[in-house]
């Protein structure tokens, strides 16, 4: 009984000095908090992370307590983990801002309401292109700073045109079914296939879509997928470019982004950020140039603007340090112009502050393209890409697209494949 | 009464000696099976569930790319399985010679792959078999082919692929079991054969076989949940694809859990399938495996 006695005794005095080491500790992390300490979460070391330096640079100029730790994370992680915390209601790790591409957001908002800080609270929404605030408004709040734009182009060698005897006049304001005939005399005349495609994936047919404000979903509810005309003609396309062998079929992005690199292929109809990617060879400067997206023709609707991909930054409602966490969002990537214009040059970053478009870089044009205006094309085409609700259920229906991509290039009837992503789409939306 | 005494210390020390392992047991293993199984009866999307009854196994019957994923596994399972216990077995049988030479060195090698990361492989195995890839190019200079196989963009030739990724890199490991089985195998038996004159077919057939026969059944069992649970090749090097023709069961449920609109009771509720189909192709091969026996 003795020994016991003296034993707890022991443990107190061992659980004394715990709480005062805890104590102590949080005693640190509570000064160490007043200096604000923001944890960025975000992927692509060539084109977000510098962006994101870049801005945490010239906000600790004015505000040299605030300090930042940005972190290299795949896409496909921070989803995995964003997912796995939210459920499992643990917050701790989780950073301050975090980057989420935009059709991939709304289930994050409908899934686990109140994870995310709402930013129209204190930012003014207005001042960004319409269809990226859209992507990110649920319940009439909106909780994004839209930045990374997906506003697509198409980008082309013009050698290997020329050698099939086109001038880039002959690019301008075309149709797909042009765009085709063009493939095929390239095709003919150089050898190389007009675009390439990763057969696992349906940034193609997105691009072709949206273009006509038309999405896989209605009203970002309901599946919108027979009885689709933007859809369908989309798919007959690629199914022509596919038979007349203008595609070259890639696996992966590895594999996608060497086709063009190397040589291979003649275009590339892509979210401007590629073209960082374009431009990562520097011998083939001033070979490409961009001409607005080819129309779908025949479709209601159809415009040559449109949008693939492109992400925005999010505040976590976990954050310690919401405050700055929106102060910083909302001085460098809300509100300066002159931020815009370095990532621009250094990045190809078209960012969604539509003021940023009167900055010079914007104005400015690029011997890798030719020495063309491309970012005021890109800029002037940002403001005019059609708005489309990305809704809840964007990957489901991008997967049941992807799952009959082989099928559609092989010949397979297209309305056939239409019931087969509907089925598909209906199945996993349950 | 001192014996009682010493039962009962010696079994309270016995406990208190497993407990420590008992409840990190109870903690990591066994309440997560309880909650997943209690997960698979919930319905609804990301942190909003609710108890849904049957509706997730209801779900299941009705799902397409449930019935892909299984078909794959299926094809996987009934094509590499044996393929691969085949392979490893008559290299195990080879490298058992004592007559040959550099034996150290053939096992190393046929070891080496299933030490390697799965991920580098993988990678290894998707720039090899990309439409520009080695293996093509190799092919169309020895004019095997005249045009480039599309290995990671047909949905046969994709199959083709994640079959040879698995068996390069799985079939050393099966044969390190049969290699060590093969040296507790009497020799005096092989010597008797040979001096009755059996061929050496026969002697494989009839001899090494049956005296394998329980570790033929042990890595065929490894080999099943193997299949039952491959991911990280088709994960790496085809994603699923292309038209989900590579699909897996456990693709699927990191599809339904990551990638789409979390479905955390659903997904559990396939994980769950695997367990079941786990479950009785191991009793289906226990029993072919005792019949055998009692039939000899």
């Amino acid at each position: 009984m003795k020994q016991l006695g003296s034993g707890v005794r022991a443990g107190g005095r061992f659980a004394a000095a715990l709480v005062g080491a805890a104590m102590m500790a949080s005693a640190a992390f509570v000064s160490a908090a007043s200096a604000a300490e923001l944890t960025v979460w975000c992927w692509d070391p060539n084109f977000n992370i510098p962006a994101m330096k870049d801005a945490t640079e010239r906000y600790t100029k004015a505000h040299p307590d605030t300090t930042f730790t940005i972190a290299n994370i795949t896409q496909d992680e921070i989803n995995q983990k964003l997912q796995t915390q939210f459920l499992a209601g643990v917050t701790d790790g989780l950073p301050d801002i975090v980057l989420i591409q935009d059709d991939n957001i709304q289930r994050f908002l409908q899934s686990f309401p109140g994870s995310f800080v709402p930013l129209s609270d204190s930012i003014d929404m207005s001042k960004f292109a319409q269809y990226k605030v859209a992507a990110a408004t649920h319940d009439g709040k909106s909780y994004s700073l839209p930045f990374d734009s997906g506003v697509a182009g198409l980008f082309y060698r013009t050698d290997y045109l020329e050698q099939a005897g086109y001038k880039p006049e002959d690019l301008q304001n075309i149709s797909w079914a042009k765009l085709i005939e063009i493939g095929k005399d390239v095709l003919a005349k150089t050898g190389h296939p007009l675009v390439s495609m990763d057969y696992n994936g349906d940034d193609l047919i997105v691009l072709m879509m949206q273009s006509t404000g038309q999405w896989y979903l209605k009203d970002g509810k309901e599946p919108n997928i027979i009885g689709n005309p933007a859809l369908k003609a989309a798919l007959q396309t690629f199914q022509t470019m596919a038979k007349e062998g203008i595609i070259k079929s890639v696996s992966g992005w590895t594999d996608y982004t060497g086709s063009f690199t190397s040589g291979q292929v003649a275009a590339v109809p892509q979210g401007v950020w590629i073209t960082g990617t374009i431009k990562s060879v520097p011998d083939q400067s001033g070979k490409w140039r961009v001409a607005p997206m080819p129309i779908l023709e025949g479709v209601e609707g159809a415009t040559h603007f449109t949008n693939n991909g492109g992400s925005s930054w999010y505040v976590l409602a976990s954050s310690k340090h919401q405050d700055e966490a929106v102060d910083f969002l909302k001085t460098v990537w809300g509100g300066d112009v002159d931020f815009y214009q370095g990532i621009l040059i250094n990045q190809g970053a078209v960012g969604s502050l539509l003021a940023a478009r009167e900055g010079a870089a914007y104005k400015e044009s690029d011997p890798f393209f030719n020495g063309e205006p491309v970012w005021q094309n890109f800029s002037d085409w940002l403001a005019k890409v059609p708005t489309v609700d990305y809704g809840t259920f964007t990957p489901e229906a991008r997967m049941a697209v992807r799952a009959q991509i082989p099928n559609i290039a092989n010949g397979g009837d297209i309305d056939e494949a239409l019931k087969a992503i509907d089925a598909q789409l209906r199945q996993q939306m349950q | 009464m001192a014996k009682t005494r010493l039962d009962r210390s010696e079994q309270i020390n016995g406990w208190a000696f497993v407990m420590p392992a008992l409840v990190l047991l109870g903690l990591f293993m066994i309440y997560p099976i309880i909650w997943s199984l209690w997960m698979s009866f919930q319905v609804g999307r990301g942190a909003n569930f609710s108890f849904g009854g049957l509706a997730n196994i209801q779900r299941l019957a009705n799902d397409a790319l449930l019935i892909k994923a299984l078909t794959n596994t299926t094809i996987f399972f009934f094509i590499q399985v044996p393929i691969m216990i085949v392979l490893a077995l008559l290299l195990a049988v080879a490298l058992n010679d004592p007559t040959l030479k550099f034996r150290g060195l053939f096992r190393t090698a046929l070891f080496l792959p299933c030490v390697t990361s799965l991920i580098a492989y993988s990678s290894l195995f998707k720039s090899m078999f990309s439409t520009d890839g080695i293996i093509n190019q190799a092919l169309l200079t020895l004019h095997v082919i005249g045009t480039p196989i599309p290995w990671l963009t047909d949905p046969f030739w994709s199959r083709v692929v994640i079959i040879t990724a698995i068996t390069w890199r799985w079939t050393g490991y099966n044969m390190i079991f049969y290699l060590a089985a093969l040296q507790n195998v009497d020799k005096s038996i092989y010597e008797a054969a040979r001096i009755d004159g059996i061929p050496a077919w026969a002697r494989f057939t009839r001899i090494t076989i049956p005296m394998l026969k329980p570790v033929i059944l042990f890595t065929t069992i490894l080999s099943t949940i193997g299949t039952l649970q491959l991911f990280d090749e088709v994960n790496n090097i085809t994603q699923g694809g292309p038209g989900n023709a590579t699909l897996t069961l456990s693709m699927y449920i990191y599809n339904l859990t990551f990638r789409m609109m979390p479905s955390f009771g659903y997904s559990a509720t396939v994980s769950w399938v695997i367990v079941v189909i786990v479950a009785v192709l191991s009793f289906i091969q226990f029993m072919i495996a005792r019949d055998r026996r009692r039939a000899t």
